[in-house]
C-alpha cells in the first residue's frame, strides 16, 4: 500500500464507506474459503486474482489475525479464519435482512400507514374500512378520529400519512384521491311539522336553530355550510357546535333546531328529510402530501372509495359548479 | 407568540397563510410565518415590474397606443374599456398599480421585457423571485389545463386547481414572503421610486391590508394579487409616528368560492397582528 493509500484509509475515508468496504471483504473472504483457492474464487467472482489477494490481505490488516495459511500449493483456513467464517456469514446475513427490510418500506409493503379519518364517518364505515384495506396491503393500518383542520396539520407536519378529509381545504400541497359526495338532509323531531313532507326545502326552516360541528374543525367548510344556507333562503336562529354525533341529537330532540345528516343510518328517535333544491352535500376525499403517493396510501385510498360507495356516497362529477364567477374577475 | 396567533388567524379564516413583516427603521424587526415558502405572486408581480420600469432609465413620458384586438384583457382599467387607448407609460404604470391593469401591466412588459426583470431582481439579491410570464399568459394557461373541463366552472374543482399551472409557484410567477418586503423596503428607500409608492397609496382596494388598520391616520399603500384560491397583498404601513413596516401576506383558501370576505380580511387582521408585534 502507498504512503497515500494509507493516509486515505485512516484519515479521510468516512466510515460508510469503511462499513461497505468491510462488508464487500467478508464476501470475498467467504469465497476464497468456499473455494480454497484463489485462481477459482476470482472467477466466481468476475474479478481477477490480484485485487482479490490484496482484499483478503486488507481484511487480515483490518482484524488484525491472519485468515488463510497460503504456500505453493495449497490455500487452507486458520484456526481464526474456521472461527471467524460463521461470523462473517451472519455479518452478510444481516445486510441481507437489512436491505430487504428497507426494500419493503421502500415499495410500501412494510412498517405502517397512519391515516386519519373524520369523526363522523361513522362506527360502520371505519368497520368496513379495515378489511378492505387489508385486502389491499400488507402493512398495518393506524386510524386515527380527527377532524379535518387537524388532519390538515397532521399531514404538514408529517405525522399522519393519509387522511379522509372533507372538502373545502387548501389543496395547493395535496394529492387528492378520488372525491366523494353524500346529499345532505336534516334531522327533526318527529313531532315537527316539517317531519310530515317527504322533503324540506332550506328556507322551510327559518327560525329554527342549526346543529353543526364545531367550527375549528373545519372552519371554511362550517362557513361554506352557512353561505349555502343564506343563498337558499335560511339564516338559523342559532348555530349550536356540537362535537358528537350523540350530542347533536340531543340538541335536535330538545326542539328549536335541525341537525345536517347524510340519511345512512339516521339515528332511530328522529326522522330524517331530505333537502330539496340546494347544493348541500358533503365532499369528501382521500389527500395525502404532494409526492408522497406510496402503495399503502394508494390501497387507502382505493379502500375508502369502495366503503364511501356502498354506504351510497357518489362521484362528484355533475356536482359542481357552485356558483362560479368568470375567470376574467380574478387578478386584481 | 404572534407567530402563533398569526397562524391561528389564517387558520379561522380557512387559509394557509405566509407572512413576513419588517421594522423598516430596524430591519432586523420581524415577524416571519412560513416567510420562505415559495408561493404565487399573482398580480403583486407588477411590483418588481415596476421597479424595473423605474430603474430602466427608458423614457416614460413615451406615449403607446394600445388597441383592444391585441392588448391584454382584465376586470379593471384599460383592460375592461373597449376603444384604442393612447397613454404614456407612467400613466399605464400608474393603473397596473391603482386598479391592477392587465393591459397596462403587460404592455410595460412588453416595453422593459422579462429578461430585464428578473436581471434587476437579481441585482437586488432576490434569489427566490422569478417573473416567468405576463398576466395575458398565466389567464391564458388556466384555460389550457383546466382542459377537458371548461371553465369557469372548473374553478370551483378542487381536483382542477390543483393541476392549473398559474396556482403552482414552481412554473408561475413566484417569490417569497421574506423577498416582497426587502422589494418593498427598497421600492420605500429609493428616491426614484416615489411615482411608485404614490400608486401603491392610491390603490383602490380597502379589504385586505388596508381592513387590518381602520385608522384615518395609519395608511396603507399596497399591491393585491388574486386567483383562483390566491389572495394576496404587499404593502408598506405607515403610522402618523413615522413607524413605518413593510408586510406581504400570501394567503391560499381551502374554499374555492371568489366571494369569501374573511379570506380577504384576515390578510389585514394578520398584517395587524404582526405590526402590533414590531410597534
Amino acid at each position: 500500500m502507498s504512503k497515500s493509500n494509507i493516509a486515505r484509509t485512516t484519515i479521510c475515508e468516512p466510515l460508510s464507506s469503511l462499513l461497505v468496504d468491510l462488508l464487500r471483504h467478508l464476501r470475498y473472504f467467504l469465497v476464497v474459503a468456499e473455494e480454497l483457492h484463489f485462481g477459482r474464487a476470482a472467477v466466481r467472482l468476475h474479478m481477477s486474482q490480484p485485487p482479490l489477494s490484496q482484499s483478503i490481505q486488507r481484511l487480515e490488516r483490518e482484524l488484525g489475525v491472519r485468515l488463510f495459511d497460503r504456500d505453493a500449493r495449497r490455500v487452507a483456513l486458520t484456526d481464526a479464519g474456521r472461527q471467524l467464517l460463521p461470523e462473517a456469514r451472519d455479518v452478510l446475513a444481516g445486510e441481507d435482512r437489512l436491505r430487504g427490510l428497507a426494500e419493503r418500506f421502500r415499495r410500501g409493503e412494510a412498517g405502517a400507514l397512519r391515516a386519519g379519518v373524520p369523526p363522523d364517518l361513522g362506527g360502520r364505515a371505519v368497520a368496513a374500512l379495515l378489511p378492505a384495506f387489508r385486502r389491499r396491503s400488507p402493512v398495518e393500518l393506524k386510524l386515527r378520529e380527527i377532524g379535518t383542520a387537524e388532519q390538515l396539520r397532521a399531514l404538514a407536519d408529517r405525522t399522519l400519512d393519509v387522511g379522509v378529509l372533507r372538502l373545502p381545504f387548501d389543496v395547493s400541497w395535496l394529492s387528492l384521491g378520488e372525491v366523494l359526495t353524500s346529499p345532505l338532509g336534516v334531522l327533526l323531531r318527529p313531532d315537527h311539522p316539517l317531519a310530515a313532507a317527504p322533503d324540506v326545502r332550506l328556507a322551510d326552516l327559518n327560525g329554527l336553530g342549526l346543529v353543526l360541528f364545531p367550527r375549528a374543525a373545519a372552519p371554511a367548510l362550517h362557513d361554506e355550510v352557512l353561505t349555502t344556507c343564506a343563498r337558499h333562503g335560511y339564516t338559523p336562529a342559532e348555530v349550536h357546535q356540537a362535537g358528537t354525533a350523540e350530542f347533536a341529537l340531543g340538541l335536535v330532540l330538545a326542539g328549536g333546531a335541525v341537525a345536517l345528516h347524510d340519511g345512512v343510518s339516521p339515528p332511530a328517535d328522529v326522522v330524517w328529510r331530505p333537502l330539496r333544491g340546494t347544493s348541500l352535500l358533503w365532499r369528501t376525499a382521500p389527500a395525502w402530501p404532494r409526492g408522497r403517493r406510496t402503495p399503502a396510501v394508494t390501497a387507502f385510498a382505493d379502500a375508502v372509495a369502495e366503503v364511501l360507495v356502498a354506504q351510497g356516497m357518489r362521484p362528484a362529477e355533475g356536482t359542481l359548479p357552485r356558483y362560479p364567477r368568470p375567470a376574467a374577475e380574478y387578478l386584481s | 407568540m404572534s407567530a402563533a396567533r398569526i397562524r391561528a388567524a389564517f387558520a379561522d379564516a380557512g387559509v394557509t397563510g405566509r407572512l413576513h413583516a419588517v421594522d423598516l427603521a430596524d430591519p432586523t424587526r420581524q415577524v416571519a410565518v412560513g416567510a420562505d415558502e415559495p408561493v404565487v405572486l399573482a398580480s403583486v408581480f407588477k411590483l418588481p415590474l415596476l421597479v424595473a420600469l423605474y430603474r430602466s432609465g427608458i423614457d416614460l413620458t413615451r406615449r403607446v397606443t394600445l388597441d383592444p384586438g391585441d392588448r391584454s384583457t382584465g376586470p379593471t382599467g384599460i383592460g375592461g374599456l373597449l376603444d384604442p387607448v393612447t397613454m404614456s407609460l407612467r400613466d399605464l404604470a400608474f393603473l397596473a398599480i391603482t386598479v391592477s391593469d392587465n393591459a397596462a401591466a403587460d404592455a410595460l412588459v412588453d416595453v422593459v421585457g422579462l429578461d430585464e426583470v428578473n436581471r434587476v431582481l437579481r441585482d437586488l439579491g432576490l434569489k427566490k423571485t422569478s417573473i416567468v410570464h405576463r398576466a395575458r399568459d398565466f389567464m391564458r394557461s388556466l384555460a389550457e389545463d383546466a382542459a377537458p373541463a371548461e371553465l369557469p366552472a372548473a374553478l370551483t374543482d378542487p381536483v382542477v386547481l390543483s393541476r392549473l399551472r398559474a396556482l403552482d409557484p414552481a412554473r408561475t410567477n413566484r417569490s417569497t414572503a421574506r423577498e416582497m418586503t426587502t422589494l418593498l423596503a427598497h421600492v420605500f428607500a429609493e428616491e426614484t421610486h416615489e411615482p411608485i409608492r404614490r400608486a401603491m397609496g392610491l390603490q383602490v382596494w380597502p379589504h385586505r391590508l388596508a381592513s387590518g388598520f381602520p385608522f384615518d391616520d395609519v395608511r396603507v399603500a399596497g399591491k393585491t394579487g388574486t386567483l383562483p384560491t390566491v389572495r394576496n397583498e404587499v404593502g408598506v404601513v405607515s403610522y402618523p409616528d413615522g413607524g413605518r413596516y413593510a408586510v406581504a401576506v400570501f394567503t391560499r383558501s381551502a374554499s374555492t368560492a371568489f366571494t369569501l370576505p374573511a379570506a380577504d380580511a384576515v390578510i389585514g387582521t394578520a398584517a395587524r397582528l404582526a405590526v402590533e408585534h414590531l410597534r
